[in-house]
């Protein structure tokens, strides 16, 4: 087994352990222990990890809070352990991000691997694109865009998007077939 | 629409990744029997194009943003197994490759946005499609969205009944079912309406676009 397997497999076990255990304390020592694993980036993981959850958190955590406080209940316990929970999964998954790769991990199926890379790379020139195409409306607007400008907008991304992908496809398997990807 | 970890508990994620996984087996089975050197490079494009599409605002008006998924164009034009996997392999790639979205919910959503949404969609085109073509389309895309919305609605307002302490706190998601239906599914009926809109828009187009670079 390679070691990004491993890591795959620790990380779900990981994964596990953070939704069976529901005692704050053990949540907290958990996320202490992902943060040291992380060692100089822990800072940088903790960050990052918070960013991704503020908004929906916040949002869960002032509803509860007010519903609670509505039945006169206590909501410092299910607070605690829901915000630790969440951010310790999230730290988990920053951190086998970071540390593994998941290539590597799946690499025992050959058209796995193969979709997932392709994928993956098209994901991020397109991701790449679709910033583009938002800056490029931010820059040519001397105001906020109207609405129907950022319709169009997204219709034109939208459009090149649908064309670059059946580009790409037909690309590939022309790419495929010449180099006799299916007759190893 | 999709989760995030840490909402669902394991008495509902693990069952639901035992599901999906039956669909995940069931529906390579089926797109390995025609993957050859067309098939496979389409379905990583239309993976990256579903992740794109996902990351399209449209707008609405007052000033907010909803995304499209692109969940019915992908079931309408390329089969509801084509759109399951595409769907799943691309949540899969942004909650382990760009930590987005979350593992445990994984199954959850899959089985919603890629399962429940794409065949849903199918079903409204196949029915719909020979009475009124864009009545149809617009279906599709609008049931590929509120369907599976209203699925996530039901699990995660399920989660305080399902794990709760000694005490009844909730473990998990604290929200039940009268929060989470019309706090989750009423947005998506307006984001459904945009989908819809992409679904006829972008199938008139892919039509289009086909038969161009099939002259």
């Amino acid at each position: 087994m390679n070691r990004d397997r491993l890591l795959l497999y620790l990380y779900l076990a990981g994964i596990l352990a953070a939704t069976l255990v529901h005692d704050p304390v053990w949540l907290g020592a958990g996320l202490v222990l992902v943060l040291l694993l992380a060692g100089r980036d822990a800072w940088r993981l903790l960050r990052r990890a918070l960013l991704a959850i503020l908004a929906f958190n916040t949002l869960i955590s002032l509803g509860y809070a007010l519903m609670a406080w509505w039945q006169e209940l206590s909501p410092w316990l299910t607070l605690a352990r829901l915000n630790l929970r969440v951010l310790l999964l999230t730290s988990l998954t920053f951190l086998f991000i970071a540390r593994a790769n998941l290539f590597r991990a799946l690499d025992f199926s050959k058209g796995l691997t193969y979709v997932l890379g392709l994928a993956y790379s098209q994901a991020l020139t397109f991701r790449r694109a679709h910033e583009d195409f938002r800056l490029a409306l931010a820059s040519r607007s001397l105001r906020r865009p109207r609405l129907m400008d950022r319709y169009r907008a997204s219709a034109a991304a939208a459009s090149w998007f649908l064309e670059k992908s059946l580009h790409a496809a037909t690309q590939s398997a022309q790419a495929l077939r010449s180099r006799g990807f299916f007759h190893d | 629409m999709h989760i995030p970890d840490g909402f669902i508990s394991p008495q509902t994620y693990l069952p639901a990744f035992a599901l999906a996984a039956g669909f995940w087996g069931y529906a390579a089975r089926r797109v390995h029997r025609q993957l050859d050197a067309d098939t496979l490079p389409f379905v990583a494009a239309y993976t990256a194009l579903a992740f794109v599409l996902m990351m399209v605002a449209l707008p609405l008006p007052g000033g907010t943003t909803a995304h499209a998924a692109g969940i019915g164009l992908l079931a309408v034009c390329f089969g509801g197994w084509m759109a399951f996997l595409a769907i799943s392999l691309v949540l899969a790639m942004q909650a382990l490759l760009f930590g987005d979205g979350g593992i445990t919910a994984l199954p959850i959503n899959a089985l919603a946005m890629g399962m429940v949404g794409a065949f849903c969609a199918l079903a409204a085109w196949k029915l719909l499609a020979r009475l009124h073509e864009t009545l149809a389309l617009f279906l599709a895309g609008w049931l590929s969205i509120v369907l599976p919305a209203a699925l996530v609605a039901v699990v995660l307002g399920m989660q305080p009944a399902i794990a709760h302490d000694a005490q009844g706190a909730p473990l998990f998601f604290p929200f039940g079912l009268s929060i989470t239906l019309p706090a989750v599914v009423l947005p998506h009926v307006l984001v459904g309406i945009a989908e819809g809109v992409l679904t006829v828009l972008g199938y008139r187009y892919l039509t289009r676009l086909r038969s161009r670079l099939d002259a």
